[in-house]
């Protein structure tokens, strides 16, 4: 396993609230591996109108917990696979049919939503095992999974740097793309497997209610600060590092002690309020 | 050797149809697209003119065939298959599925296209002069520091198709490219492509409404209307007999056929 030692010791000495305490530092490692890489997916997340497909790999956290107790397999292992499935599934079924993607996503979103509250409706004590996934929990993240989040951030680096591009083109005209030589299927499946790992890893720092805003806020407040895709890019890694830093440092302090996941959102959303006004006071200076 | 790589194909469609269902789409068409060509698609909607383009670009399943003859003799079936060869293809659509408020700059979505390194690691300087050159071609170079989403109808078209020229196609197709546009922007839309295609050289495919500009501008002329009711150059082609049997209205985009006996004019009484 991965030694991190050496990163806790140099986050220790951040002049930050409760930084010296070894769970807080690695809390902020997870937050600084995670943040960006959801940031980044969001951009692409709005590009392709994609919000709800987030919301329901996120609810189906509730079958995948359910399955796995029921299966008798660790949830933090059968929530990524099932979530990967069933963005896969949804991409098959939207590529394959005529109907709207809200309308596919809406369909499989409450299929798996009942399948999951009717198992945890079913087996006494599941529903307390839930909680957990509601609000989701940066404090308790272990070694492994920090292993496993900085694995999955080398691997966004390769594919943003591979894919941003055509992702944008695709989002743009599809059928403009594979004209012009973007393996259009090829490029949808791995967005949606990468997407759906991410938002199975944002579930537990922030919960399912809140892990479309993981995604989304940064890149929506992103859009208002820059006119260009390169700016979006960059922009969206800013605010979302900013705010899983300070949501985290907020939180920890006596004088709030709030979860975690909802600060760091409610952070986001101020930069979003900010990037509103920006916008608006450059537009109004454009035009005078 | 001009090789198939360097030289504008020629298409055939041999005995091509698309059923969807109980709708049968399009039926037995055979048509010719000659290299180097300006051939234009006329039909009423749902004559089938977008399924036959997406036919051609892999998006819809037929039967019969599609055959590129390059100009060194070689013919292939069109093949969509991974590591198949296929002309180089310039695509122009209709529209993008772009929001206005989102954040890219004109020269950005022309490096999308042209550009292995990403976008937020800014534009290469030989993909930037390389844009420009294209963005001067279609008269619209003072646009490429300007949003897309800002863009007029008539700049956008240009725009997109100043994207598809940077890839030196030779094979250009384009779906109803001037759709919405005014006047004034569709005859400079048209006059652009036309002086880009006599210069280079490409092989033209294009889905109109437009019939005057069709007229002036095409070489040859494909009428649709789930199969080919006429096909030929625009005069032979476009008749009014054929544009009636089209359309199911009297045009007469050139006056002396209207003494065309084999039909009668409703509006002429000829």
């Amino acid at each position: 396993m991965t030694d991190f030692s050496p990163i806790y010791d140099i986050l220790g000495l951040l002049p930050l609230e409760g930084m010296r305490l070894r769970f807080m530092q690695q809390a902020l490692l997870a937050l600084l591996l995670l943040a960006p890489m959801a940031a980044v997916l969001g951009v692409e997340v709005i590009s392709f109108r994609m919000a709800f497909f987030s919301d329901a790999i996120g609810h189906s956290a509730f079958t995948s917990v359910a399955l796995g107790l029921l299966l008798d397999v660790d949830p933090r292992l059968s929530m990524p696979i099932f979530g990967v499935l069933m963005g896969m599934a949804i991409m098959a079924v939207r590529r394959g049919s005529n109907l709207s993607a809200d309308t596919v996503i809406g369909i499989v979103f409450s299929a798996v939503i009942a399948f999951g509250l009717a198992v945890v409706s079913r087996f006494n004590g599941m529903a307390r095992n839930m909680q957990q996934f509601l609000y989701g929990d940066i404090l308790t993240v272990t070694e492994d999974e920090i292993t496993f989040l900085a694995a999955l951030f080398a691997m966004m680096i390769v594919f943003q740097a591979a894919g941003y591009n055509r992702l944008l083109a695709i989002a743009l005209n599809p059928v403009m793309a594979k004209a012009h030589g973007v393996r259009v299927a090829f490029w949808q499946y791995s967005f949606v497997g990468l997407l759906a790992l991410i938002v199975t890893f944002s579930v537990w720092a922030v919960g399912i209610l809140l892990v479309t805003a993981l995604l989304i806020v940064p890149a929506a407040a992103a859009r208002n600060f820059t006119r260009t895709a390169g700016g979006m890019f960059w922009w969206s890694c800013f605010v979302g590092l900013a705010s899983a830093v300070s949501g985290l440092t907020i939180s920890a302090k006596e004088s709030f002690t709030t979860a975690c996941g909802a600060t760091i959102i409610l952070v986001a959303c101020c930069f979003f309020a900010a990037s509103l006004v920006y916008a608006r006071l450059r537009d109004r200076l454009r035009t005078d | 050797m001009p090789g198939p790589e360097t030289s504008a194909p020629a298409l055939r469609f041999e005995s091509l149809s698309v059923r969807l269902g109980r709708q049968q789409i399009l039926e037995d068409i055979r048509a010719d697209v000659p290299a180097g060509s300006s051939t234009v698609l006329v039909g009423p909607n749902g004559a089938g003119k977008t399924t036959l383009l997406h036919c051609l670009l892999g998006n819809v399943r037929y039967s019969g065939q599609i055959h590129v003859d390059w100009s060194d003799g070689a013919q292939r079936p069109l093949d969509w298959s991974d590591g198949a060869q296929r002309p180089r293809i310039g695509y122009v659509p209709q529209h993008l599925q772009a929001e206005a408020g989102l954040p890219l700059l004109v020269s950005e979505f022309l490096a999308l296209s042209h550009q292995l390194r990403p976008l937020w690691l800014g534009l290469k300087r030989k993909i930037r002069d390389k844009i420009h050159a294209a963005m001067h071609l279609v008269h619209a170079g003072h646009l490429a520091d300007c949003r897309l989403g800002d863009l007029s109808g008539g700049e956008l078209r240009r725009v997109l198709l100043a994207n598809a020229l940077a890839l030196n196609p030779l094979l250009l197709i384009l779906d109803e490219p001037a759709v919405g546009v005014d006047i004034q922007g569709e005859h400079l839309f048209w006059a652009v492509l036309d002086a880009a295609r006599i210069e280079r050289g490409f092989t033209l495919l294009m889905v109109s409404h437009n019939l005057s500009l069709a007229a002036r501008y095409a070489t040859r002329m494909i009428c649709l209307n789930k199969r080919v009711i006429a096909q030929g150059e625009p005069r032979s082609a476009l008749t009014a007999g054929t544009l009636l049997e089209l359309f199911s209205v009297p045009i007469h985009l050139y006056p002396d056929q209207c003494r065309v006996a084999n039909y009668t004019c409703p509006q002429c009484g000829t």
